[in-house]
């Protein structure tokens, strides 16, 4: 008993330990985005409550990070928005209906799940620019769809996953009652598959919020994301930790948000169907 | 989230919850159609034109395009352009061969080569000692999973900043530097064919290990930790859905057995997590090849080349100089990363792909 009690006290205190120690880097980039750059460099461990302001995020967001802010929400929704149409309707099908070429079709959409955004990078600037989506708000456009395409091999494997299993005896009685395929999927599949659906839409988010390639190479400057604003504010040459930390903690905010609040679904959507890499 | 982790079945499960069964037999995304899905209204084909439309436009056509483009000449100034026959100026096999006689290419590779080893090691490691601990743990493991698990969420590009944070050569901004400070353990370390410089430099001049053949940049290692650290929330939800699946029995008997918690750790849960672990394994493989972000962010390669990765390569070659005529080698060494991620990955794509139904 006594060296069970020595055991479980061990195990408690190198996992609190572990926890603490965890934590750094996101308490760093917490504590100097929330002190006067003055104190930071005198040891932000230093600082005290007293001195903790909204100063840092205040600057940020006037030196431009506000439009990184928009640009990303609209990148991001949009991108969520359309793999879910485009995604729901491809994996109805791959899940319950057959048509040629169907293995094939799987094959190809999975294998965006194993190769580099490289290889679509390089062409995809010039073939933006042929087909109209390099000028303007235009670009989102672009990206959304982009997005979409390399993220489609992740939608179809998970939804279809989760479209599989509402039961076959509820669609044969929606088909009795004369639904189309159409009709099945509008009332019977999405509405039984709805936990399903918003598991892939919070991957989808963070995995788009955090994209920082495509956002670096396929805009300019007035739309690229927070990402990449981030980036561009991070320099070794600029002596501005207060606005980098405060940069780095509005990209994490977010998906992090997001995870917090709809925990189980995040966990249930990485089990669906492997991982997006 | 432990409720949903702890209860479903399996790990790497397509369905985490209740597998409906039609006629007793377990339905997959390629079953029974044929029996039940007779035609009406519009077939499968209509309901994935609009994903494959997209996704033929903006990923099959560019795949094509960089497979054919990295056989010709070409610069981003001056696209190649598969229906303008003027921008062809034809290249064979040059780009490759000027890539695969190319030291930046090598070194690179060498890098990437080290994040292969490094990467997946720490994160199966760590994340399987966590996962073991916490689920010793049970009370507070709620807190404890959620701690080691939110990095996951955090951008890659954002990881890398705050671990520059970290990692900061000032030791009033830079914790490691602090602490290390603190204990007076600023020097530079020479132990055998490891040279370690742990005066602060840790993105620009960490030191070296000297493997005879080839020096290890020791940069790569400190950039490899903040991705690791990101990353490890993967392994510790897929371990501990694994552990969830434990039956408590066989950890009892063999404790009657006389088994210490080393040996129980060693042969009753580890050969356990053997599945979860094989995915984690791949799953960070792939990652660890595909780098790009959190060392952009870090370090952009440097200092001078010593942390490149190949996924840093094409675009360097690309982007970094619009006026040179590099995108078509860019392409190459894009092309010869995804056919070892392909080759690599072949096994894991093929797992995921349903079997064929026979009936």
């Amino acid at each position: 008993m006594r060296r069970n009690r020595l055991t479980l006290t061990a195990l408690y205190g190198s996992l609190t330990v572990g926890s603490l120690i965890w934590m750094v880097p996101v308490v760093t980039a917490l504590a100097i985005s929330l002190l006067p750059i003055g104190q930071t460099r005198e040891g932000w461990w230093n600082g005290s409550l007293s001195q903790l302001t909204l100063d840092n995020y205040r600057d940020a967001w006037d030196q431009g990070v506000s439009q990184y802010v928009v640009a990303s929400f609209v990148i991001t929704l949009g991108s969520v928005a359309v793999s879910l149409v485009v995604g729901a309707l491809a994996s109805y099908a791959f899940a319950r209906l057959e048509f040629r070429f169907k293995r094939v079709a799987f094959f190809l959409l999975l294998t965006t799940m194993i190769v580099p955004v490289q290889i679509i990078l390089i062409p995809l600037l010039p073939w933006l620019r042929t087909l109209g989506l390099d000028q303007g708000g235009l670009q989102y456009l672009g990206i959304i769809l982009v997005h979409t395409a390399f993220g489609a091999g992740w939608a179809v494997f998970m939804m279809s996953a989760f479209f599989a299993d509402v039961p076959e005896e509820l669609l044969e009685a929606a088909r009795l009652d004369g639904a189309s395929h159409l009709g099945q999927l509008r009332y019977v599949v999405l509405p039984l598959a709805l936990p399903g659906l918003v598991s892939f839409a919070i991957i989808d988010f963070v995995f788009v919020w955090n994209d920082l390639l495509l956002g670096l190479t396929l805009l300019d400057r007035d739309h690229q994301p927070l990402t990449v604003g981030l980036a561009n504010l991070q320099s070794p040459h600029l002596a501005q930790e207060n606005l980098v930390s405060a940069g780095s903690i509005l990209v994490i905010l977010p998906p992090l948000l997001l995870f917090v609040a709809l925990n189980r679904f995040y966990v249930r959507g990485l089990f669906a169907g492997g991982v997006k890499g | 989230m432990t409720t949903s982790v702890k209860r479903s079945p399996h790990v790497s499960g397509r369905r985490s919850s209740g597998d409906h069964r039609v006629g007793g037999r377990k339905r997959t995304p390629f079953s029974s159609t044929r029996k039940s899905g007779k035609k009406r209204g519009p077939s499968g084909g209509a309901f994935v034109t609009p994903l494959m439309v997209i996704f033929s436009l903006f990923y099959l056509w560019p795949v094509l395009q960089s497979l054919i483009s990295s056989f010709f000449t070409w610069g981003l100034l001056r696209p190649w352009d598969l229906f303008d026959r003027s921008t062809w100026q034809f290249a064979g096999v040059d780009n490759y061969r000027r890539t695969l006689s190319d030291p930046e290419f090598w070194h690179a590779g060498a890098n990437s080569l080290l994040w292969l080893v490094l990467f997946p090691l720490l994160v199966v490691g760590i994340s399987l000692v966590m996962a073991v601990a916490i689920w010793h743990a049970r009370r507070w493991s709620v807190l404890f999973r959620t701690v080691f698990v939110l990095p996951m969420t955090i951008s890659l590009a954002a990881a890398g900043v705050i671990w520059s944070f970290v990692y900061n050569s000032d030791s009033h901004i830079g914790v490691l530097n602090a602490v290390l400070k603190a204990l007076h353990l600023q020097g530079t370390l020479d132990i055998g064919p490891l040279h370690l410089n742990t005066t602060g430099q840790w993105l620009a001049d960490p030191g070296t290990l000297n493997l005879g053949f080839y020096d290890v940049r020791l940069v790569n290692v400190f950039v490899i930790i903040a991705a690791a650290w990101a990353f490890a929330g993967y392994g510790v939800i897929t371990f501990s859905a694994g552990l969830a699946s434990l039956p408590q029995e066989l950890i009892d008997s063999a404790r009657v057995d006389g088994s210490g918690t080393v040996q129980v750790v060693r042969h009753v849960i580890v050969p356990h997590l053997r599945k979860p672990m094989r995915i984690v394994f791949v799953v960070s493989v792939i990652f660890a090849l595909r780098t790009f972000d959190i060392v952009y962010v870090m370090t952009q390669g440097g200092p001078n080349t010593d942390s490149t990765v190949l996924g840093l390569l094409p675009w360097q070659q690309a982007f970094a100089f619009l006026t040179s005529p590099q995108a078509g080698q860019a392409s190459a060494v894009a092309v010869l990363m995804s056919a070892v991620l392909i080759a690599l990955g072949f096994p894991y794509l093929k797992s995921m792909l349903p079997r064929k139904e026979s009936r």
